[in-house]
């Protein structure tokens, strides 16, 4: 029981050194002030990249990320919970599926290319918006109608309402459904487990961030035209976005700070490319 | 029964004996073997890259090399505060079960409520936690809100085994303290809980460990940043994970040794589990060690 | 030690106010302990059942707003779960969520409990003391690692098995659920067993019976009770279960007709959609509504378990 009442102590003892800091914490001139940041999964790593560079710079600014999904982000500001809104697409405007976050304003950040994987066993290196549209409307069911070998095709894709789904739907189908299938079908939660199940399953085909796209999987072609950065910003492979920061109204204060260092060339030229982002001054 | 017909089934008992032990044995090296590969997988793979920077160093976005410094720290502190917090409500609720609820209906009740706690999904209580804690409370996600959801996943189990091993101790060792005229809560001190501590740390060790891997819960209430800084002791500074961490950099992260870090940080969390196991045997054996004596 | 105070009757005239005997003013402090933490201790379960409380509330309140878009029968016999075009059928996954815990069960507990039918009651004390904290071990792997290792190891492993083209299913979540499950069921029973005092299976070994009689007639149904319990924590972690059934089942909202059909479970289908869904729809109350029900099945489950258990004592 020594022990027991040994841990309480310490349990007290560290209570009060922690509030102590607490209040000490506050204070001091400059920029200051607590971001909450929420939403898209797909924005994250360019979020927390930045996040850390602006504390650098505004060691006052207390910033909070997580992630959840797109719809999280516009709806998190919506109820106040989160000062920024990470979402996939222009949630201040009717999307299929979605409704119009009235009162919020959409901040561009980034541009975000998307690819086709197919598996590595897959021969098949280039897919038309046809042939695309019937395999994900459960049409085309075999690789050979499409030009590769005599199997069924496998298909993996993210949950309704996952911002690459939605991007994925309107640029690369057309607007066409993803219909659900009683066999050969599969839903993921992530892109590293889009990634991860594509590498592993053979004859699958499924859609990712380009950024995620290694030696572990395939990106074909759309249309003819091979998924690159290049291509995006020449405008001839058109399965990309913009990546949004949604507020609630004009941002103010750090919050406006942040988004003015993320639309920032500095930040657009230096660690947004690294992240192979593509800067949005790039598509104007 | 004739002495032939006795012996005879005698003998099929002990064939059946012998049997069974070996089946038993069977499967326990099986189980074992399973045991063994999957912590051979998990450590082979990580523990090689292994490094003191790499525990120590904050984590990166872009370039290789990062780190998990903050995230494990967090991790510990996170674990801490959500014991301090679940462990007297726990333990005490476990004690109120197994020494002063009557027998009757509503401790029926009261008792599978506390079961039916332990299968709430750890997402509900995450969202439970976001309720409270930033949009109640309005402090946004914190190393506070994180530590509270997660004692709330751990109370169940907690009370559960605590009263499974109260329960355990002979009544002759507690009625014997009573005719020594102790009161229920003297007894209950200095008899039952030395006796029942084995039971009630074994619990703790399974209640620390599922704690110290859990993601769904951190993710929704303490966030997927840290301050950035090592020991930031703030209670409302953001709190990622070791367990966050992980699943951050195996769904999203883009750093190109995001698999390797993966890899590792799982290993980590084995190890450190594993270590908590023993930290909170050791009181035990040194316990044992006295009674023996 | 504080033994030392003597069984004076209590007294409860007044006697608190003057503390002039040493021994006297100790018994005073040893009720006044008692009172308290008799109080403290029901406090504990009382803030047990607020939590879940809370969590009925907090769902709950969500969850009921579904009815007022669909009815009952929509959501509960339907099989077609398509929130998209507004169909909330939630019949098909809740099927699912109970097959799936009787096939982990069906496969943990035989298992579970022989484990630790051998470490209390056969193995060598070394053995014992290794195996232990070797289970503890398990407990501590994140089910995201479980989860990635189905994935990548066992999901290959079946496929070929099979001849299925992707593997997912019922089979290959129930065995994740069943090695994610055995530590906690296989520890709860290995205590409750070593906890069977040493007199039964004296006085059982004395009339001559074998290991094998002494460990099912007398020290398995004695230890019943601790065994029921940690069948239940299994279960009810299987159940709750997210993260790793999320990446092994295929996550595809229909009846799981094969063991390789892709199929979704309650806790699935919540972590999977919730965050993809906005707060004000029928599908977001609907979701609410199946962790709402993910409680009540428990609950029940966790009756029917007791009941079975009841009846099993009863009888030897």
């Amino acid at each position: 029981m020594k022990w027991f009442k040994k841990m309480s102590l310490l349990a007290a003892a560290s209570l009060v050194a922690v509030s102590t800091l607490v209040g000490s914490a506050s204070a001091a001139s400059g920029l200051s002030g607590k971001i909450t940041i929420n939403g898209s999964t797909a924005l994250l790593p360019l979020t927390l990249q930045a996040a850390k560079e602006f504390q650098k710079l505004n060691p006052k600014v207390r910033i909070a990320a997580s992630g959840k999904g797109s719809v999280t982000g516009p709806q998190a500001v919506k109820k106040g919970i989160a000062d920024i809104g990470a979402c996939d697409w222009d949630a201040s405007m009717d999307v299929p599926g979605f409704k119009a976050f009235d009162g919020q304003v959409a901040n561009k950040v980034a541009v975000i290319p998307f690819a086709t994987i197919v598996n590595k066993n897959v021969k098949v290196n280039n897919l038309t918006t046809e042939q695309l549209k019937g395999i994900y409307s459960g049409k085309i069911t075999n690789w050979k109608e499409v030009g590769g070998d005599n199997a069924d095709i496998v298909v993996i894709t993210r949950a309704f309402g996952s911002g690459t789904r939605v991007n994925y739907q309107a640029k690369a189908l057309g607007g066409g459904d993803i219909v659900k299938k009683d066999k050969n079908y599969k839903e993921v939660g992530s892109s590293g487990d889009m990634k991860t199940a594509v590498a592993t399953t053979p004859n699958a085909i499924g859609y990712i961030d380009l950024v995620y796209v290694n030696s572990d999987v395939k990106a074909v072609s759309f249309n003819g035209v091979a998924p690159t950065t290049d291509n995006v910003i020449n405008g001839t492979y058109k399965i990309w976005a913009y990546g949004y920061y949604m507020t609630k109204g004009q941002p103010t204060g750090a919050t406006k700070a942040f988004i003015e260092y993320v639309q920032s060339p500095k930040f657009q030229q230096g660690s947004l490319k690294k992240l192979k982002f593509i800067p949005i001054s790039a598509m104007r | 029964m004739t002495p032939t017909a006795q012996s005879r089934k005698m003998q099929g008992s002990l064939a059946y004996n012998k049997l069974a032990t070996a089946a038993f044995y069977g499967l326990g090296a099986l189980v074992l073997l399973l045991i063994v590969w999957l912590l051979l997988t998990i450590l082979g793979k990580g523990l090689p890259g292994l490094t003191l920077d790499f525990l120590t160093k904050v984590p990166e976005d872009i370039d290789p090399g990062g780190g998990i410094g903050p995230v494990l720290f967090n991790s510990f502190y996170i674990l801490f505060l959500s014991l301090v917090v679940s462990i007297p409500i726990g333990v005490g609720a476990g004690i109120y079960m197994a020494e002063y609820a009557p027998e009757n209906k509503l401790t029926e009740v009261l008792r599978i409520c506390v079961e039916s706690l332990s299968s709430v999904p750890s997402i509900v209580f995450g969202m439970l936690g976001l309720a409270i804690f930033a949009e109640y409370f309005q402090i946004g996600l914190t190393i506070l809100g994180g530590a509270v959801s997660l004692a709330f996943l751990n109370l169940p189990m907690l009370a559960r085994v605590t009263e499974e091993a109260v329960r355990a101790v002979p009544h002759d060792v507690k009625n014997a303290s009573y005719a020594l005229g102790m009161t229920r809560f003297q007894c209950i001190r200095t008899v039952v809980l030395p006796i029942a501590l084995q039971g009630i740390i074994t619990g703790i060790c399974l209640v620390a460990g599922r704690a110290f891997g859990e993601s769904a819960v951190i993710l929704l209430t303490a966030g997927l940043s840290t301050s950035g800084e090592m020991w930031d002791f703030n209670l409302f500074a953001p709190g990622e994970t070791l367990a966050v961490h992980l699943w951050y950099v195996q769904s999203e992260a883009i750093v190109e040794d995001a698999a390797s870090i993966a890899q590792r940080s799982a290993a980590v969390l084995v190890v450190v589990v594993l270590l908590i196991n023993l930290l909170f045997r050791i009181p035990l054996w040194i316990n044992n060690r006295k009674l023996k004596r | 030690m504080s033994i030392s105070a003597r069984p004076t009757m209590p007294d409860k005239s007044g006697s608190l106010a003057k503390p002039a005997d040493g021994r006297f003013g100790r018994y005073v402090r040893a009720r006044f302990a008692d009172r308290l933490f008799k109080y403290y201790f029901l406090f504990s379960i009382l803030a047990l059942c607020f939590v879940l409380g809370l969590v009925i509330f907090f769902i709950g309140k969500t969850a009921l707003l579904t009815f007022a878009h669909i009815s009952l029968a929509d959501f509960f016999l339907s099989f077609d779960w398509t929130p998209e075009n507004e169909s909330f059928g939630a019949a098909g996954i809740i099927v699912n969520t109970l097959s799936l815990t009787a096939l982990t069960l069906a496969m943990a507990v035989p298992v579970a409990v022989g484990m630790a039918v051998l470490i209390a009651e056969i193995a060598p004390k070394w053995l014992r003391n290794m195996m232990r904290p070797v289970l503890d071990l398990l407990v501590g792997i994140p089910s995201i690692v479980y989860g990635y290792l189905g994935l990548t190891v066992l999901i290959p492993v079946l496929r070929r098995m099979s001849g299925e083209n992707l593997g997912d299913g019922l089979l290959a979540a129930a065995l994740v659920l069943a090695l994610m499950v055995l530590p906690t069921i296989c520890r709860i029973s290995d205590e409750a067993i070593s906890m069977v005092p040493k007199k039964y299976r004296e006085a059982a070994y004395a009339l001559g019976s074998t290991r094998l009689q002494v460990t099912m007639r007398v020290v398995i149904p004695a230890a019943g009770r601790g065994i029921v319990a940690a069948v239940i924590m299994g279960m009810t972690r299987a159940i709750g279960e997210t993260m790793a059934v999320v990446m092994v089942i295929g996550n595809t909202a229909q009846l799981a007709t094969t063991l390789f059909t892709p199929a979704s479970v309650l806790t699935s289908n919540i972590v999977m959609q919730i965050s993809n869904v906005e707060f004000d729809t029928t599908w977001n109350y609907a979701l609410h509504m199946m962790a709402l029900l993910l409680l009540a099945i428990s609950f029940l489950l966790i009756l029917l378990i007791r009941y079975l258990g009841r009846k099993g004592s009863d009888q030897t």
